[in-house]
């Protein structure tokens, strides 16, 4: 199923306006974890940008880095040094209200194990960051469209233990545009699906980028990237 | 064992933020068990307490005065008294001390022999001139060792020196009582009195062998020719009528704790099964390493008791302590001494059984993960459970109300201890006004007259034609003991007529009288005297006459604790004479009492108000009140906990659902405002469950248990309930804040990666 020109029309960009700003623009980014001997440093002076409609998959080994640039990107952790800089917000001058507001308002998440809440149904997963937002009523139209976009009517009034991995997937993805954030941020999308599910999965987050939004895409998947617009390895924390 | 105290030890440094929790839970369950251990003992000794330390008589007798001389051969010619004291009592008389006064003190006279009080400042009268006084007026007045109380009696007065405060149980303390108890020289007070020397009108009796008291006072009555006015008391009747009022507080309290610990025992193995829960794969690797079922589950144990034993001494302490004070104060009204170091011993059990209940909680999920397949425990699980449908809205208020009710033991369990508590806040709240409203509104003890004059009664038909009266009745009324057992003592009361249109307590057994022969009984009555209609009362009355009666009906009378009779006035008259008249004056439809009141004594009455239960309960209302203040403090600290505690389980069990929400855009308000859904669920439906638990079963139960005579409307109103629901959503909403507040302050990537 092709869902793109839905997601794209919804697009905080396909009414034609230019965004002259990156979306995303890091400098020098570190963070360490640990203390002592058994201190690590995850990021070592990561330099990253990401432009408005693009696809960008970031690569690597297991610890290389990978989630957690893609926590400090969208201001769910501090880094140690350089600065971040997302639709314009720079990061480390936010407090953790800023950060708050950032992330109702301007990036969404997938994950990997979807993290939709079990007590709730597709419906009101999709509709929760409106919710959070003071925007529950109006964002109705907007979640049943865009879960009519993906196919997902039925399951959308269920809890999501009785759903596919893929239904599941789907519907984090409209959860994630529900607020029609400028930047989606996808943590191993595809690491817990079918191949045909991740096809799906994968063809959706092309669609958002192609509507306009920016999309860091966290993956071990090969077919993952050859969706990308571009794609950089990261490696002992540093950008290859 | 030294290697699972080590590591137990190990295990609660390294998680202080945990084992602190833990050990407020169980400080603040350890409170109310403190509070209500130390009330409850209190009170429940109290009263042998001070009888013992007293040397309370085991029967009082009182008479019109006679020689001493006469009174002492009858008194210890009879077979089963080892000892007697006599006196010289005065009622009404005029006490007079640094500005305060009252007209009703109780002198009495003290010659040798036992006392039947205990001194608890200063000393005993030795010489004339001295005086001693009741620790209740010492409180109330601030009387000190060595002021001067002055005492009137007609045209006599005396000043004498305080030297001792004294506490007697014979009756509860002033003010209380409507007048202090005085205890002077015998010949002060007989000079006060005008009376001859060696006089005396009571007897304090000690028998050798208590079981045959009633035997030896029927001897007593035989023995009695020429003795008028004779009465007695026996000590049972005193603690009898003593413990009325504390018997509820007791059973409200027990009660209390009982269940504020068994909420805590589910809340702390709730949190125990959700720490092993999440510890499973420590546990399969100590299993793997060889440790057995046994080893793991002591370990946690160890640990749970390492913390609940400062955590609970704490707790006690402070629950006893913050009791002490209003509990001392009660007693002191009561006529009764506190527990003193006796308390420790209690106290201490209290402790070492919540260590144990507290250990087993956390030893028992422990072994049971302990004793599956290391295999199975090394995986670990996922502790969140999966709801079987969506219930309210999806939002954060409803989205934390689904949260509390995937986890329903928990959920009841807090339902119920929050149900409890507010069934005793409601159950307090219903017996003050209850309390008010005996004292003030004689419509509660079934008396619809509402003024009495002092007349006779052939005035009742010109008492009856003043504007505003509805109907007059002349009333008798006269103290009287059973034939058969001259230590039950009751009050006869005769109406001319039907005594239903003035006086009519409801009808618990059979039907009204018809007769003169026949007698309604108050419940008391016929609980003591197992009367049920068609039986007889035998009645012997101040003159020492008896008069016969059949019962055709129990009254659920309140006044003097049921011990009541009514019957027609022609046989009483008959017997007694000179019974002293009142006319019962019922106010018409639209006429005020006031307005009645003010025509009757411009026609030369002196219409007197009729009072509910005619007790002086403010004093003790105060007493009761601060008590029960502080015991609100420690139920409120113990909803509160109970809250929070469930919240910070929730917080922390769902601690990815919380950091999912805060990648969606949750701020710190928002967090708290998913788990205020968590608790506002738990506290308005624990209110609701408590409105119900107090008007169906803890009312009815108590008020049955206050005066089994009687039915006492023990039922909260509207405005009590709404004020304990709203008291509880506070409490909901404050913990939801504490806790959302800490919640949203933990790492967010942590939280993501919890599983």
């Amino acid at each position: 199923m092709r869902s793109e020109p839905v997601l794209g029309e919804r697009g905080p960009f396909a009414d034609g306006r230019a965004l002259k700003l990156p979306v995303v623009e890091a400098r020098s980014l570190v963070k360490s974890y640990g203390v002592g001997r058994a201190a690590r440093r995850v990021l070592d002076g990561v330099e990253l940008r990401v432009e408005p409609g693009e696809l960008l998959a970031v690569i690597g080994r297991s610890g290389s880095g990978k989630s957690t640039l893609l926590h400090l990107l969208g201001g769910l952790d501090r880094a140690d040094e350089g600065s971040i800089r997302v639709a314009g917000v720079a990061l480390e001058e936010q407090t953790q209200a800023g950060l708050t507001t950032l992330r109702r308002e301007s990036v969404g998440f997938v994950f990997q194990s979807f993290h939709l809440l079990p007590e709730l149904t597709g419906l009101e997963n999709v509709l929760l960051p409106a919710r959070l937002a003071g925007d529950g009523v109006g964002a109705i139209a907007r979640a049943r469209a865009l879960i009519a976009s993906l196919g997902l009517d039925e399951a959308a009034q269920r809890l999501p233990d009785t759903l596919s991995g893929g239904e599941q997937q789907r519907l984090a993805i409209a959860r994630a545009l529900v607020n029609e954030p400028v930047l989606v941020l996808a943590d191993e999308p595809t690491g817990n699906l079918d191949v045909e599910s991740a096809a799906v999965v994968l063809d959706l987050l092309r669609g958002i980028a192609g509507g306009g939004r920016s999309v860091v895409l966290v993956t071990h998947d090969r077919e993952a990237t050859a969706q990308a617009d571009r794609v950089i390895e990261l490696r002992d924390g540093r950008v290859l | 064992m030294s290697a699972l105290l080590r590591y137990a030890l190990a295990r609660v440094v390294a998680r202080r933020g945990r084992a602190l929790l833990t050990a407020g839970g169980i400080a603040a369950a350890a409170a109310m068990l403190g509070a209500g251990t130390t009330v409850g003992y209190s009170l429940a000794t109290g009263f042998d307490r001070a009888a013992d330390r007293a040397g309370l008589p085991h029967a009082i007798a009182r008479f019109d005065s006679l020689p001493l001389d006469e009174v002492r051969r009858r008194a210890l010619s009879l077979p089963n008294v080892e000892t007697a004291s006599f006196r010289l009592e005065q009622q009404g008389v005029h006490v007079h001390s640094e500005g305060n006064f009252n007209d009703h003190g109780k002198l009495q006279g003290i010659r040798g022999g036992r006392r039947g009080y205990a001194i608890v400042a200063g000393r005993d009268v030795r010489a004339r001139g001295e005086l001693v006084i009741e620790r209740g007026l010492e409180r109330e007045w601030g009387v000190e060792l060595g002021d001067v109380v002055d005492l009137r009696e007609f045209r006599s007065s005396v000043s004498l020196r305080v030297v001792g405060v004294a506490v007697s149980p014979d009756n509860v303390a002033f003010p209380l009582t409507n007048g202090p108890r005085l205890y002077a020289d015998y010949d002060d007070v007989r000079e006060l009195e005008g009376e001859a020397p060696g006089a005396v009108n009571v007897a304090l009796l000690w028998v050798q062998d208590t079981e045959l008291l009633d035997v030896t006072l029927a001897q007593a009555r035989a023995a009695s020719f020429g003795i008028d006015e004779l009465t007695f008391v026996t000590r049972d009747g005193i603690r009898a009528l003593i413990n009325q009022a504390a018997g509820i507080v007791i059973a409200l309290l027990v009660a209390f704790s009982l269940v504020a610990v068994g909420a805590a025992v589910t809340m702390l193995s709730a949190a125990s099964a959700a720490d092993v829960q999440r510890r499973l794969p420590s546990i399969g690797v100590l299993r793997t390493l060889g440790a057995t079922p046994r080893a793991v589950a002591v370990g946690n144990a160890l640990e749970a008791a390492l913390v609940a034993l400062p955590a609970g001494l704490v707790g006690i302490v402070a629950g006893a302590l913050a009791v002490y004070g209003p509990t001392g104060r009660l007693l002191d009204a009561l006529s009764e001494l506190g527990p003193g170091v006796a308390l420790v011993l209690p106290l201490a059990g209290c402790l070492l059984g919540l260590v144990a209940i507290v250990a087993f909680a956390a030893g028992w999920p422990a072994w049971r993960a302990a004793s599956r397949p290391p295999v199975a425990t090394l995986g670990g699980a996922d502790i969140v459970q999966v709801p079987r449908r969506a219930v309210f809205g999806g939002g954060t208020v409803g989205l934390g109300v689904r949260l509390a009710l995937s986890r329903p033991a928990r959920a009841a369990g807090t339902i119920a201890v929050l149900a409890s508590a507010a069934a005793v806040v409601l159950l307090m709240l219903a017996l003050a006004a209850l309390l008010q409203r005996l004292e003030t509104d004689p419509g509660t003890v079934g008396k619809r007259y509402r003024l009495t004059v002092a007349a006779p009664a052939e005035e009742v038909a010109r008492i009856e034609r003043v504007p505003g009266i509805a109907g007059a009745a002349v009333r008798y009324e006269t103290p009287a003991a059973d034939s058969f057992s001259l230590g039950e003592t009751f009050q006869v009361i005769g109406f001319d007529g039907d005594h239903v249109e003035f006086e009519a307590p409801p009808l618990a057994a059979g039907r009204r009288l018809a007769r003169d022969d026949e007698v309604e009984v108050g419940l008391g009555l016929a609980q003591a005297l197992n009367l049920s209609p068609g039986a007889t009362l035998a009645a012997q009355l101040p003159s020492g006459r008896e008069v016969r009666f059949r019962v055709s009906g129990v009254v659920r009378a309140l006044e003097n604790e049921g011990r009541i009779a009514y019957v027609r006035a022609a046989r009483l008259v008959a017997a007694e004479p000179f019974l002293p008249v009142r006319i019962a004056i019922l106010i018409a439809p639209g006429a005020t009492k006031e307005s009645v009141a003010q025509r009757l004594s411009s026609s030369g009455y002196f219409p007197e108000p009729v009072a509910g239960v005619t007790v002086r309960s403010g004093g003790f209302l105060d007493v009761l009140a601060a008590l029960l203040r502080s015991l609100a403090g420690v139920i409120g600290l113990v909803c509160l906990y109970v809250l929070a505690q469930m919240l910070a389980l929730t917080a922390q069990e769902r601690r990815r659902t919380i950091a999912v929400l805060q990648t969606l855009g949750a701020g710190r308000r928002q967090v708290a405002a998913v788990l205020s859904g968590s608790a506002l669920v738990v506290a308005v439906i624990g209110a609701g469950a408590g409105i119900v638990l107090e008007r169906f079963l803890v009312g009815p139960a108590a008020a049955s248990l206050a005066a089994s005579y009687v039915s006492l409307p023990l039922v909260a109103g509207a405005a009590q309930a709404a004020l304990v629901t709203v008291a509880l959503v506070v409490l909901a909403l404050v913990a939801a804040a504490w806790v959302g507040g800490s919640a949203a302050r933990r790492p967010i990537v942590a939280g993501l990666r919890e599983e």
